[in-house]
Parts: C-alpha cells; sequence; structure tokens
C-alpha cells in the first residue's frame, strides 16, 4: 500500500525533516506513527498525499511512485485516500452534510446518490440529526467525526490521520478512535500519526517511531520500552 | 469535471460565493464598471468628434474659382458633371462682388469704387451631408474644371480637425490598453483578496481530489458575472450620460441635425463594453486563482 525507500525531505533553510526514511505498510495494516512534535510525522503524511514532493528517494503509493508524480495524476489518488487532520479542516459556511458530501461533489457523483452516501456515513458516525448544523455550532469531538465521515464517504483504500485527537478530550479521543478503527476493520488501510502514548497503549497496533526525521524503532516493542 | 458537464452545480457555487464575500464582488464590479465606464466615454466622446467633423465638412461649400477669362458656362457644365446629384451654380464676377458687399453689410460701402472684375468668377458647388474624404476626393475632381485657378472648400481646419482626431485614435488606443491591463491588475489584485479568503476552501477541495479545473471554474464563473455586471452598469451609465448631456451639446454647437444617442453609443460599443467587461473579470479571476493554485501544486 505504502512503500517508501530512503526517502529524504529538506526544507529550504532547514534541518532536514526526513533522513533516509525506508518503510511499507501493508494493505489492510493500521499503524501508529509517532515521535516528538518536529520528528517528521507530519512531513511523512504530507508526501503520501502528495502535498508536498520528497527531496531524494522513492515513495509508492498504491504502487504508484509519488515521487515524481505529475501534478494532473494527484487528484485521482486523492480521491483513493481519506485525510483527517487535527484541526478538523471543515467548511464553516457549509452544513455537515454539505461538508461530507464534498469529496462525492469533486466526483461528480449523481445528487441522489450523494445524499444516500451522506446519509449513510453521517448515521455511522452518529451525526444524522446533525445534518443540517454548521460545523461552529458543534464540539470538537462532533467536528472531527464530520471530518472522519468526510474523509472515508467516498470508500477511501487508505485513510490518513494526522494527529486526529490532539485537540480533544479522552472521552471523544475514544470514539473518534473508534471509527478509525471500525473503518480499518472494513479493509482500509488506517495510518495514525499521533504523540499520545495512551493510544498506542490502548490499540495494540503495530508503531513506527520517529525522532528528528528518522525512523529510530519500528513494530509493537515500541509501547513496551516506552520509546514515543 | 468541466463546467460544460454540471454548468448549474458551478454556477450555484460561484453565485454562493459571492453572496458570501459581497465586499469582493462589489469592489471587482466597481473596479470594472470604471475602467468600461472610462473606456466607453472616450470611444462616445470619439465617435461623437468623428460624427461632427463630417456635419461640418458637410456644411462647406466648395468653390472653384476661375481665371477671369474663363467660360463661365463650360465652366459650369464640367463641375456638374464633376459633381453628379449637386447643386452647382456659376457665379460671375460682378456677383461675387455684390454677394461680398452684401456680407459686409453696411461696411460694404468700403467697396465703392472698386471694378466689378476684382472677384473672380467661380462656380459653387452646394453638396449637403457629404464627409470629409468625400469632399477632398469632389475638391480633386473640381481640379479638371477649364480656367480652375484654384478649390477651396474650408479644407485646412478640417484637415487640421482629422489629424487631431487620428492623434485622438492613437491616444484612445494607448488609454484603452492601458486601462485594460491596469483594470486586469486591479480586479486581479482584488480577486486575489477573495481567493486568499478562500484559501482553506481551495487546500480542502484540493485535499479530497477535485482537479485544478474543478477548482477554478467557480471562480472563472465569479469573474465573468462581476465583468458583466460591472461592463453592463457602465453601458447602462453612459447612455444615461448620454441622454442627458446631448440635447444640450447638439445646442450648444449649434448643429442642425442634433447627435443620436445611437451615433455616439452604437449597439456594438455598448455590446463591446460588456464582453469586455465580461472577458476582463474572467481573465483576472483566472490569473489570481492559477497563482493560488500554483502554490498548493506538490
Amino acid at each position: 500500500m505504502i512503500q517508501l525507500y530512503h526517502v529524504y525531505k529538506q526544507y529550504p533553510g532547514d534541518a532536514p525533516a526526513l533522513i533516509d526514511v525506508s518503510l511499507t505498510v501493508a494493505k489492510g495494516e493500521f499503524v501508529f506513527v509517532t515521535g516528538p512534535s518536529g520528528a517528521g510525522k507530519s512531513t511523512l503524511m504530507r508526501l503520501v498525499f502528495c502535498a508536498e514532493a520528497a527531496t531524494a528517494g522513492q515513495l509508492l503509493v498504491f504502487g504508484r511512485n509519488v515521487a515524481k508524480i505529475k501534478p494532473s495524476h494527484v487528484p485521482p489518488l486523492r480521491r483513493a485516500i481519506g485525510v483527517v487532520f487535527q484541526d478538523f479542516k471543515l467548511l464553516h459556511y457549509r452544513t455537515v452534510a454539505e461538508n461530507v458530501a464534498f469529496p462525492l461533489e469533486v466526483r461528480g457523483l449523481p445528487v441522489k446518490e450523494v445524499r444516500r452516501r451522506v446519509g449513510a456515513m453521517l448515521r455511522s458516525v452518529g451525526l444524522e440529526l446533525k445534518a443540517d448544523k454548521f460545523p461552529l455550532s458543534l464540539s470538537g469531538g462532533e467536528q472531527q467525526r464530520v471530518a472522519v465521515a468526510r474523509a472515508l464517504v467516498g470508500d477511501p483504500a487508505l485513510l490518513l490521520a494526522d494527529e486526529p485527537t490532539g485537540n480533544l478530550d479522552p472521552d471523544r479521543t475514544v470514539e473518534v478512535m473508534e471509527l478509525l478503527h471500525a473503518a480499518n476493520a472494513r479493509g482500509t488501510t488506517v495510518v495514525v500519526a499521533t504523540h499520545d502514548r495512551s493510544l498506542l497503549e490502548r490499540y495494540k497496533k503495530r508503531v513506527v517511531a520517529l525522532e528528528r526525521g528518522s525512523v529510530i524503532a519500528d513494530g509493537a516493542e515500541i509501547r513496551k520500552v516506552g520509546m514515543a | 469535471m468541466s463546467a460544460l458537464r454540471r454548468p448549474v452545480y458551478f454556477l450555484r457555487r460561484a453565485l454562493d460565493a459571492m453572496a458570501r464575500g459581497p465586499r469582493v464582488t462589489v469592489v471587482a464590479t466597481g473596479t470594472i464598471f470604471v475602467a468600461a465606464f472610462l473606456t466607453g466615454l472616450f470611444a462616445g466622446a470619439l465617435q461623437g468628434a468623428q460624427k461632427l467633423v463630417a456635419a461640418w465638412a458637410g456644411e462647406v461649400q466648395i468653390s472653384v474659382y476661375l481665371d477671369p477669362s474663363a467660360d463661365l458656362e463650360a465652366a459650369r457644365a464640367a463641375a456638374a458633371a464633376a459633381a453628379p446629384g449637386r447643386v452647382v451654380e456659376a457665379v460671375t464676377a460682378a456677383e461675387a462682388l455684390r454677394r461680398f458687399r452684401e456680407t459686409l453689410g453696411p461696411q460694404g460701402a468700403l467697396l465703392d469704387g472698386l471694378k466689378p472684375g476684382v472677384m473672380p468668377p467661380s462656380v459653387e458647388v452646394r453638396a449637403p451631408g457629404i464627409g470629409l474624404a468625400e469632399a477632398r476626393a469632389l475638391a480633386k475632381r473640381l481640379e479638371a474644371v477649364p480656367g480652375m485657378r484654384e478649390v477651396d472648400y474650408g479644407s485646412a481646419w478640417l484637415e487640421r480637425l482629422e489629424r487631431l482626431l487620428k492623434q485622438l485614435r492613437w491616444a484612445g488606443t494607448a488609454l484603452f490598453s492601458a486601462l485594460a491591463i491596469g483594470s486586469a491588475v486591479l480586479v486581479a489584485n482584488t480577486l486575489r483578496l477573495g481567493v486568499f479568503a478562500r484559501r482553506d476552501e481551495i487546500e480542502i477541495m484540493k485535499l479530497v481530489g477535485a482537479t485544478d479545473a474543478f477548482v477554478e471554474t467557480p471562480f472563472l464563473i465569479e469573474g465573468m458575472v462581476q465583468g458583466v455586471l460591472g461592463g453592463s452598469l457602465a453601458s447602462a451609465a453612459l447612455l444615461a450620460a448620454a441622454a442627458l448631456t446631448l440635447p444640450r451639446i447638439g445646442a450648444a454647437l449649434g448643429l442642425v441635425a442634433p447627435i443620436a444617442r445611437g451615433d455616439l453609443l452604437p449597439p456594438a460599443l455598448l455590446v463591446a463594453l460588456v464582453a469586455g467587461g465580461g472577458a476582463l473579470g474572467t481573465i483576472a479571476s483566472a490569473l489570481a486563482v492559477g497563482r493560488e493554485l500554483k502554490q498548493k501544486r506538490p
């Protein structure tokens, strides 16, 4: 699903954000990417959904080398990837239903089909009664559930979540993580970037630890030594 | 997915965005309005000046002055042949002097004692409604009248006016180009503010897999609508200004046939202002959103 071979990312005038990162995420996996702030977690995610290009190395997503992807090939790739952010990135002037419908509108789906899928998705995240509300009238947890619904409504093969629970209290964190877990159970590959150790403890999944741009550990043993 | 496949969807999104950001819409429309109005005003003034020149040229009488020994009747016949359909009159030297005396009024007595032959005989050609170019061509033909000494159609000041008009036309073209470029930059900057305010929306659209065309289309429609609106308002304002000022201008210049509104602001010019406004808005939008999209590329 995701393969990185000796990937480097260097921002002009800055320390390297990623240094010789090599790792593989298999189809259907649930992986935590962890590390302190500035470790390169978000950069890694941004490279995978082509928000940025790697400085060097090979990065394959769905078997395609995105390190050399043409700009015109990015949109189809992104439609197969759902992305969730810490700050939700919702459109505040659009209703919950309209926010969730956005990825389907982009694909040009018929209005009826969009309504059907949005309704089903809102039911699955428990927000069917908030469909006509605007995001700012919702709690943080609800807003993140809307963001997760938007990321999942297009049935993506891959879900990337960058600190999805960073702004949430413990109860809301569990709600959101359960949604990601459920998506993974339905076959979606999930990669979650987080610095929250409690998540690593609670969900016994593979953990990739980054520090200063390098992978320092990869596997379940990280939880035991508390490297995160 | 292009706007051609989902025109209603994109139009709805464009109108929705305009309703949400009325300030940008008003400023962009206003800028295009000013540019189109100034362009139209200049073009209308040029058209009016040309019309005036043509009208004044038409009122000029072409005189063919002859040698005193010339055969006046033969000259008249030749002039009539050169100016078919025009009123041609032979004026003897005595008649010319009489008319001159009449023109001088009370001072006509000054001419007492002059011999009748002091004024040359002439052939007068009256050509109402004739254009300047046509008058010039006719004058050229009249040079072939037997016994011709000089042909006068008051050309000096008309020529000067026409030269001035030509220069104004060049200035108008330069002004229009400067206005178009200036307006495009100004409108693009205004729209960039709107695009900047909606950069989150663009980011999210790109995030969920929108193509550049999908992102751009509503912005282009917005720019076009604002441009057409600005151009239409400018056309309406020009028509109103023409309706208010033309009768006064006609009266002030003592024109026999007043300048019609359509002479100054022909439908083609008004359509061009509306279409030009639309094009300006679309180009400015394309520049503004294109820049933002370029920054979002990996």
